[in-house]
C-alpha cells in the first residue's frame, strides 16, 4: 500500500501542466469528444501529428475535451510562446495543411478557420472567446476543465486544483462534509430536484454495511448531452465528486453506471479511475487517510427506463432494468438490497468545487432561491448546437434566442422542450421565464436534466407529442398497465388524429389516459402524458385544428398532406430522378404524383419546390 | 440477504441447449470469470456480443448457469434490453437516429426514403438479409440532425435527396458518396432548394 499525500501529486502534477499551460514551443489542441469525433477530429489530429513530423516543426499536438461549441467542430487551438492562443474553426484533416501554413506565416493567424482568441482581448480582427455570444453569459465551473486539458491525464486534473475538495473533506468529520453540501443548497441535477445533502443523510444514517454510491450517467434522455461532455472532458471530477460522496456517506463502493450510446465516456471514465487507483486516490487508504472506497464503471446496454433511480439499481442486480416499488427507499434497500445512494453525473461533479471553494463562495451563484450553476445542452431547430453552463435562474430566451442564436434565418420560435421526453413543452411566449425549476412547474412542465429542444413554426406540435409518446411506450418496462398501455393508447389517438381521423371525444380519451397514467409506479409513466398535457394548454389551437379541420398548420402529419405538382418547371426530370418509390410520373406531357405510390418523404420537393408542393389532403372549412 | 434468498429459490440445475459445441466453449471462456451478484451480467452480454455480433441462444443456459439463476430470467433480460441483440446483424446495417433535434429537422423524411430503397422496414433486414435499417437513440451529436450512422461513420445534416443518394450508392455496391453531394448546388428553379428546415 503506497501512502501518497495531496502534495506528492501535485508537485509533479504541477510540473507537467505546465508545459501545457505556458508551453516553452508552440501547442496545437485537439479537441476529440463525441461531438468532434462524428466531424472528423481523430483524422483531424492524426493529419496534425503526422504534418508536424513531416515538417520538422517545433510543436507538441495535444488532445483535450470539448468547449461545448458542438456547432464550431473539430476545433484547434494554437498556442505559441508569448500570444494568445488562437481557436480554429471546423478544421478538418483537409485543412490541417493550410492551417499550418498560414499560423506560423504573418501574423500567425489563419483568418478563414480562426473562431476565437483564448484570453482577453481581440487580436488582428478575431474576436475574444468570451466575447462570443456563445460565451458571453456563461460561467464555466463545471466546465472549467472542458476543452482545456487533456481528458487522459489526471496530472492536468490535479494541477489544476483537483482533488484538493477531496483533501479537505478527509481532513473533516463526514457529517460536516455532509452539512456543507447541505449549506450549499446543492441539489440533484438529474430532474428530480431533491436536496443532495439531505439524500447523502440518508445514506449515512444508515444502519447495515457494505454502502453503495452510483452515479447515474444513463443520460437517456434524448437531446440532452452534458453529462457525456463532463465524462469525456473532465473525468476526474466525477471521480472526485463520487470519492467525497463515498466519505460523507461511509460508502464502500461506487458505481459508475453509463449508457451503452457513450463509448467515449465509458472508455475515459473506465482509464480515469484506473489512473486514480494508480495515484492512491482509490482502493485502500485514500490520501494516507483510514479511508477505503472503490469504484467502478458500469456500461448499460440501452434502456431509458435504467435512468430512472431504481430502475438502474435492478439493472444493477443483473436483472431487467425494471423500477422498483418504494418504500422501500434505496437509502434502506438499495442495490443488493444493502443501503445506496444515487446521484446524477451533474450532481457528484458540483460536490468537488463545494469542497474546494466551501458552501458560501458555491451559493453566490444563481438565483434567489436555486443555487448555483447549471448545465445545458441546446439541440434541434438553434443555430448554434452546443453545451453551456449558466447561473441558475438566467432567462431562457437568453440562452435560447441570444447564446444559441434561435431558430434558422427566416423562422420563428414555436416552444422549447426543456428536459427529456417526459418534460413538456413550453411556449415561445413563455421563452423569458428564467431556467430554474419553479417558473417550469408552474407551467405544468418539469426543467428536467436541461437538454433543451426548440421547436420552430416548421414543425408540428402533434407530430411532437406523437414522438414523445412513442418514446414512451417502446421504453415502458412493462411493469405498470397505466403505463405500457396507456401510453400504447394515447399513440393510437394521436397517430388518428395526426391521419385525418381524429374525433372531438379522442380529447377528453386522451385526457382521461393522462389522468389514469399518474397511478403508474415510477416517473416514467406519470411523465408520458406531460407532453399531451403541454399540447393542451398551450398549442390547443393547432390541436383542435387537425381534429376538426383536419389541416397540420405546419404540413407535417403525413395523414393530412399530399405532395402534388402545381406547376412546369425544368426541376422535374430530377424530382422523377430522386423519387425513391418512382411516384413521380409523366403524363400527358408533363408530371403528376402517384399518390398510391407517393410515400411522402419530400425528396422531390426538395429538387423542385417551385413545382411541386405539399397541399393540404382535406380541405375542411 | 435478499438477493442471496431469491437466488437459492431459483437454483435448478440447467442443462446447456444443444446447438454449437464451438460456440458454447467460446462463450464459457469468455464469462469464465464473472461472477452473480457482482454487476457482470450486462459486461456478460457485451463480450458476448462483441464476440459474435449477437448474443446466441447457446449463451442462455450457460449465463443461466453463471449468475445462479433461471434461462427464461435471463433471457428477459436480454430481452429488455434494446442494444442486445439475439440474430446476427445484417450484412449492412444503416442506423437510423429518433432522436428529437432530428426529428424537429425532417428525421421521419429520411426513414420513409430509407425503408423504399433498402426495401427494409425499421428495426429489421432486407428480404436478401444485406440491409438491415436500425433505430438508434440520440447520442448527443445534434448538430449533425437530422443524420444516419453507418458503419461508425456519422452522416448528417442530411437533405433527404442526399440520403437517397448515398442509400443508392450502398445498394448499387457503388461509390458511396460523403456527406455533401452536388444536390444542393444544381437545384436551382426558384433559388436553392429549401430544405425542410433551415440550415446554419
Amino acid at each position: 500500500m503506497t501512502l501518497t499525500t495531496y502534495q506528492d501529486l501535485r508537485a509533479k502534477a504541477d510540473a507537467v501542466w505546465a508545459r501545457a499551460a505556458e508551453p516553452q514551443r508552440t501547442l496545437i489542441k485537439v479537441g476529440v469528444a463525441t461531438c468532434s469525433r462524428v466531424v472528423g477530429a481523430e483524422e483531424t489530429l492524426e493529419a496534425l501529428r503526422r504534418a508536424v513530423a513531416a515538417r520538422g516543426l517545433e510543436a507538441d499536438v495535444m488532445v483535450t475535451g470539448c468547449l461545448g461549441l458542438c456547432y464550431a467542430e473539430p476545433l484547434v487551438e494554437v498556442r505559441r510562446p508569448g500570444t494568445p492562443a488562437v481557436l480554429y474553426q471546423r478544421v478538418t484533416a483537409d485543412k490541417v495543411a493550410a492551417l499550418l501554413d498560414e499560423s506560423v506565416a504573418g501574423d500567425g493567424i489563419a483568418h478563414g478557420m480562426a473562431l476565437a482568441v483564448v484570453g482577453d482581448g481581440a487580436l488582428g480582427g478575431v474576436p475574444a472567446l468570451d466575447s462570443l455570444e456563445f460565451m458571453r453569459g456563461q460561467v464555466r465551473r463545471l466546465m472549467a476543465n472542458c476543452g482545456v486539458t487533456d481528458p487522459g491525464s489526471i496530472d492536468h486534473y490535479i494541477a489544476r486544483a483537483g482533488y484538493e475538495g477531496l483533501t479537505r473533506a478527509l481532513r473533516m468529520k463526514p457529517v460536516d462534509v455532509i452539512q456543507e453540501v447541505k449549506d450549499s443548497g446543492l441539489w440533484g441535477r438529474g430532474g428530480a430536484a431533491f436536496s443532495t445533502g439531505l439524500k447523502w443523510e440518508f445514506l449515512h444514517n444508515a444502519k447495515r454495511k457494505p454502502r453503495y454510491l452510483i452515479c447515474n450517467a444513463d443520460e437517456g434522455d434524448p437531446g440532452s448531452f452534458v453529462n457525456r461532455n463532463l465524462m469525456e472532458s473532465d473525468p476526474h471530477l466525477l471521480i472526485e465528486g463520487m470519492i467525497i460522496g463515498g466519505f460523507a456517506t461511509d460508502s464502500d463502493v461506487g458505481y459508475i453506471y453509463i449508457r451503452d450510446e457513450y463509448p467515449v465516456p465509458v472508455e475515459r471514465m473506465q482509464r480515469a479511475v484506473e489512473q486514480a487507483r494508480e495515484k492512491g486516490l482509490l482502493g485502500e487508504g485514500i490520501l494516507a487517510s483510514n479511508f477505503n472506497f472503490e469504484l467502478e464503471v458500469v456500461r448499460g446496454a440501452g434502456s431509458y427506463v435504467c435512468g430512472d433511480e431504481t430502475g438502474l439499481l435492478s439493472s444493477l442486480e443483473d436483472r431487467r432494468g425494471m423500477p422498483k416499488i418504494k418504500p422501500p427507499f434505496p437509502a434502506q434497500a438499495g442495490v443488493f438490497a444493502m443501503p445506496s445512494n444515487i446521484n446524477n453525473v451533474e450532481t457528484y461533479t458540483n460536490v468537488p468545487l463545494i469542497l474546494r471553494n466551501g458552501a458560501q463562495w458555491w451559493a453566490a451563484m444563481g438565483s434567489e432561491k436555486h443555487k448555483g450553476t447549471k448545465m445545458f445542452s441546446l439541440s434541434g431547430q438553434v443555430q448554434r448546437v452546443g453545451i453551456l453552463e449558466v447561473p441558475l435562474g438566467t432567462p431562457t430566451s437568453d440562452v435560447v434566442m441570444r447564446m444559441a442564436g434561435g431558430p434558422p434565418e427566416g423562422r420563428k420560435l414555436k416552444g422549447i422542450q426543456p428536459g427529456g421526453p417526459l418534460s413538456g413543452v413550453i411556449p415561445a411566449s413563455d421563452g423569458d421565464i428564467p431556467l430554474e425549476p419553479d417558473p417550469y412547474k408552474e407551467r405544468g412542465v418539469l426543467m428536467g436534466s436541461g437538454g433543451l429542444v426548440i421547436l420552430d413554426d416548421s414543425n408540428c406540435i402533434v407530430d411532437l407529442c406523437i414522438y414523445f409518446e412513442w418514446f414512451a411506450e417502446d421504453e415502458s418496462c412493462g411493469r405498470c398497465t397505466t403505463c405500457f398501455a396507456g401510453t400504447r393508447r394515447a399513440l393510437e389517438i394521436l397517430r388518428r388524429i395526426s391521419s385525418g381521423r381524429g374525433r372531438m371525444a379522442d380529447l377528453e380519451l386522451i385526457k382521461l389516459l393522462g389522468k389514469i397514467a399518474q397511478n403508474a409506479n415510477c416517473f416514467h409513466g406519470q411523465g408520458a402524458p406531460t407532453a399531451v398535457a403541454s399540447m393542451f394548454r398551450f398549442f390547443e389551437e393547432e390541436l383542435l385544428e387537425h381534429v376538426q379541420r383536419k389541416r397540420c398548420p405546419a404540413k407535417v402529419c403525413r395523414g393530412l398532406v399530399r405532395y402534388e405538382v402545381v406547376h412546369r418547371s425544368e426541376r422535374l426530370p430530377a424530382a422523377e430522378a430522386i423519387c425513391p418509390t418512382n411516384a413521380v410520373v409523366r403524363d400527358n406531357g408533363g408530371y403528376r404524383i402517384d399518390q398510391a405510390k407517393c410515400v411522402k418523404c419530400d425528396a422531390c420537393r426538395e429538387q423542385a419546390p417551385y413545382a411541386i408542393s405539399v397541399v393540404d389532403e382535406f380541405a375542411l372549412t | 440477504m435478499f438477493s442471496q434468498a431469491s437466488h437459492n429459490s431459483r437454483l435448478t440445475p440447467v442443462e446447456p441447449a444443444a446447438g454449437s459445441t464451438e460456440v458454447i466453449a467460446r462463450v464459457s471462456e469468455l464469462i469464465a470469470d464473472l461472477r452473480p451478484d457482482n454487476v457482470d451480467l450486462l459486461a456478460a452480454f457485451h463480450r458476448i456480443q462483441h464476440e459474435f455480433g449477437y448474443v446466441p441462444r447457446e449463451a442462455v443456459p450457460l449465463l443461466a448457469g453463471k449468475f445462479q439463476t433461471t434461462p427464461a430470467i435471463i433471457f428477459g433480460t436480454i430481452d429488455f434490453y434494446s442494444e442486445v441483440r439475439t440474430t446476427p446483424p445484417a450484412e449492412t446495417t444503416v442506423e437510423w437516429c429518433s432522436g428529437p433535434a432530428c426529428l424537429l429537422k425532417g428525421s421521419l423524411n429520411i426513414r420513409r426514403a430509407l425503408e423504399a430503397i433498402l426495401e427494409c422496414e425499421m428495426n429489421r433486414t432486407s428480404a436478401d438479409e444485406r440491409f438491415g435499417l436500425r433505430l438508434v437513440q440520440c447520442d448527443g451529436t445534434c448538430h449533425l440532425a437530422p443524420l444516419v450512422r453507418h458503419e461508425g461513420r456519422y452522416l448528417g445534416p442530411l437533405t433527404v435527396s442526399e440520403a437517397i443518394d448515398w442509400a443508392r450508392g450502398l445498394v448499387g455496391g457503388g461509390e458511396v458518396r460523403g456527406q455533401r453531394s452536388e444536390v444542393r448546388e444544381e437545384a436551382s428553379d426558384v433559388g436553392a432548394p429549401q430544405k425542410t428546415a433551415g440550415t446554419q
